[in-house]
């Protein structure tokens, strides 16, 4: 009897919770196929009165969401793979050889991720004309596989110091040279990591928007955040074309999380214990 | 100047108005500019217009320039970027090295501030061939040099909305002096009707609508100008007797007005929740499309008849970048805008209610325009708003006074006195 009453009680709690945290969700999706003159007649905050899905084609075509969803794409995979491959070498050679000022190192680039990132805009901003990338997607994969370098090599680093030292030196016998260590020990240990990290930073490129807008000036090379930012007039905005474009921009992300989900919470619960 | 995620925005708004205020200085301007290439100008060649009009407002300024392209003076192209971005990148692009060319914005003290630094290019000799233009808008086209610097395409005008079967139900008429104001907000009171929509979470500046029209009532245009220039200051007793003034409608403002956005004190208006909205046209944007024809606006009332009648008239356009690489269709582009012809397609092409610049380009058929255009046109002396009065650095301080006020309006002398201090800083820059 007791048992059944906890288990109630854990199952009633459990679904107020996921409530709470869905609720904005779903509001964002009923508010997505309401028609503009609902809104304006009843209010955001009333029940929908109407239902279309015209507000999706219209943040399909208006928006440009296309082509944003595109150039966001251009811009994260190359940006996720190219930090985190650049992220595991630095963190390999900190973590498993004894490299000169490797601590200094690792704290300057720790230093450089509490650095508020807006008083480097103007800087990243003119070194991106100087260097002619100003404007191109370039830029942006640039500046974000630099300013995440920092946080990946981090977080790696702590990870793969914690492998046993054995693996590394029974590879070192059977004659694996450190490229090899790297390759094939190393980094399929680290898998979970590079797992949890790979999500993360496809979601914080993904939504990225400060960058963007700092270095790209050209609509058609705008990545997916400005462009729903477009969505909205000057003075008016047409509350439901926003939310069906923000439903639609936030499908490549819940996508990646889905797929990743169990490595990712691996991953984390590793970092955990440790 | 809407309200989508806000808290992020501000912060983004704090650290672009940052790379604004510093890239516009002259050590990275100049080493921009030596970059830059002025070149051997052509007709015919490739121009850009950096626009920030999205949305519905897009297509009148699509098909501006699609006209402009089948003329044969150039081949300009039009780069969106939302309005937001706009505004905080606006700077940048000025003074990148090799910048848009021409770009939609605000006439008078805004163009003016970028004229200073040198950062736009002089327009007179298209003013040249705008002689039908009013003396009040070639005023706000020209800089503290002397020079034109903007060309205008349309402003519009603010006032008391309401809608015409509401009043009809209560049974009451517009006001036009201060007295019956306050009698209608009376009336209105007794019928559990908050007299007075506002809107202030998240847009607190539609409060210096309030202010701005009660200085140009009581103390007129020039003072507010002067106020707005830093050469009067706002812990003056003139600015006082404003908030005074506004004092007696306080009680009348809509209690609600301060947690939602002006979008949804729109919405409030038009379910009969308050009784009349001093908000500027862009209110028939967030009006639904059968609803528009019910609404009405009177002006904001007479106080003192022996002060000239002065209106709010937004004036938006176009100014062009110094840097420029092609001027020749950059001004040709521009003398094109300005003709009659080209506003009328930009003015019904565009969403909203707005007027053309040009005295003798129509705007569209309805009874509300007419009154609007008429009023505008009976005035004696135009301001914009506080913002395009002043700068948009200026804003936040009013937006902080007035705020402030409508919740504690007994503390008017400590807060105009923080508002003077916040303003020296400002103009000290």
């Amino acid at each position: 009897m007791m048992g059944r009453l906890r288990t109630g009680g854990y199952h009633t709690a459990m679904i107020l919770v996921s409530l709470l945290w869905l609720g904005p969700i779903i509001w964002v999706v009923v508010l997505s196929t309401r028609t503009f003159d609902d809104i304006a007649t009843n209010g955001v905050g009333s029940l929908p009165h109407s239902f279309t899905l015209d507000t999706y084609v219209q943040a399909w075509t208006d928006g440009g969401q296309l082509q944003a969803l595109i150039n966001s794409l251009l811009v994260t995979v190359p940006a996720v793979l190219l930090s985190l491959g650049l992220a595991a070498m630095t963190a390999f050679a900190l973590s498993r050889f004894r490299i000169p000022g490797r601590r200094t190192i690792l704290l300057l680039m720790l230093a450089g991720n509490l650095l508020p990132p807006q008083i480097v805009l103007i800087p990243v901003s003119k070194f991106s004309e100087l260097t002619g990338l100003y404007d191109t997607l370039w830029a942006l994969i640039a500046v974000q596989v630099g300013f995440g370098l920092g946080f990946y090599t981090f977080v790696l680093h702590g990870f793969m110091r914690d492998l046993p030292n054995e693996i590394q030196e029974a590879a070192t016998i059977d004659g694996a040279g450190v490229g090899q260590i790297f390759t094939r020990v190393i980094l399929p240990l680290t898998r979970p990591a590079l797992a949890a990290l790979g999500a993360l930073s496809f979601t914080w490129i993904f939504n990225d928007l400060l960058w963007a807008i700092t270095v790209i000036r050209t609509e058609g090379n705008m990545p997916v955040t400005p462009a729903l930012l477009g969505l909205q007039g000057q003075f008016v905005s047409s509350w439901s074309v926003i939310a069906a474009g923000t439903v639609i921009a936030a499908v490549p992300t819940v996508a990646v999380f889905l797929g990743f989900q169990r490595h990712f919470i691996s991953g984390l619960a590793i970092g955990a214990v440790k | 100047m809407s309200d989508f995620d806000p808290s992020r925005r501000r912060l983004l708004g704090l650290g672009l108005a940052g790379v604004g205020a510093l890239s516009a200085g002259p050590l990275l301007s100049a080493c921009a500019s030596s970059a830059g290439t002025g070149g051997t100008p052509t007709t015919g060649g490739a121009i850009t217009l950096q626009s920030n009009l999205t949305g519905a407002a897009k297509s009148g300024v699509e098909k501006l320039i699609a006209d402009f392209n089948k003329l044969g003076k150039g081949t300009a192209s039009l780069n969106t970027v939302a309005t937001e971005i706009f505004r905080t990148q606006l700077p940048t692009y000025l003074s990148s090295a090799n910048p848009p060319d021409l770009y939609t914005w605000y006439a008078g003290s805004v163009a003016n501030a970028y004229s200073e630094k040198n950062l736009l290019l002089d327009v007179s000799e298209v003013w040249q061939g705008m002689g039908d233009y009013p003396q009040s808008l070639r005023t706000l086209a020209t800089d503290a040099t002397g020079k034109q610097v903007f060309v205008p395409m349309n402003n519009y005008w603010w006032g008391f909305f309401y809608r015409k079967s509401n009043f009809a139900k209560w049974g009451v008429q517009p006001p036009t002096n201060w007295a019956e104001f306050m009698t209608l907000c009376q009336t209105l009171k007794a019928k559990g009707i908050p007299p007075i929509g506002i809107g202030l979470g998240d847009t607190p500046w539609v409060a210096s609508a309030w202010f701005d029209y009660l200085n140009i009532r009581i103390n007129g245009a020039p003072f507010h100008r002067e106020l707005l220039a830093g050469k009067q200051r706002f812990d003056d007793p003139k600015v006082k007797a404003v908030f005074t003034k506004w004092r007696e409608a306080l009680p009348y403002f809509d209690p609600k007005g301060k947690a939602y956005p002006f979008q949804e004190a729109t919405t409030a208006l038009l379910a009969g929740k308050t009784g009349m909205f001093l908000i500027g046209t862009f209110l028939a944007d967030a009006t639904a499309k059968d609803v528009v024809e019910d609404l009405d606006f009177f002006q904001f009332p007479i106080i003192d008849p022996a002060v000239p009648v002065a209106e709010e008239a937004p004036t938006d356009g176009f100014f062009a970048s110094a840097k420029s690489a092609n001027p020749a269709a950059t001004k040709a582009l521009l003398a094109y805008a300005a003709s009659v012809e080209a506003q009328e397609t930009y003015v019904a092409n565009s969403s909203g209610i707005i007027l053309p610049a040009h005295p003798k380009a129509k705007a569209a058929d309805m009874p509300l325009v007419a009154k609007g255009k008429a009023m505008l046109a009976g005035a004696a002396e135009l301001t914009q708003f506080f913002n395009r009065d002043s700068s948009d650095a200026l804003q936040p301080t009013a937006d902080t006074a007035l705020t402030r006020f409508i919740d504690k309006p007994d503390q008017i002398d400590a807060i105009l006195a923080e508002w003077q201090k916040n303003a020296e800083k400002v103009f000290k820059g």
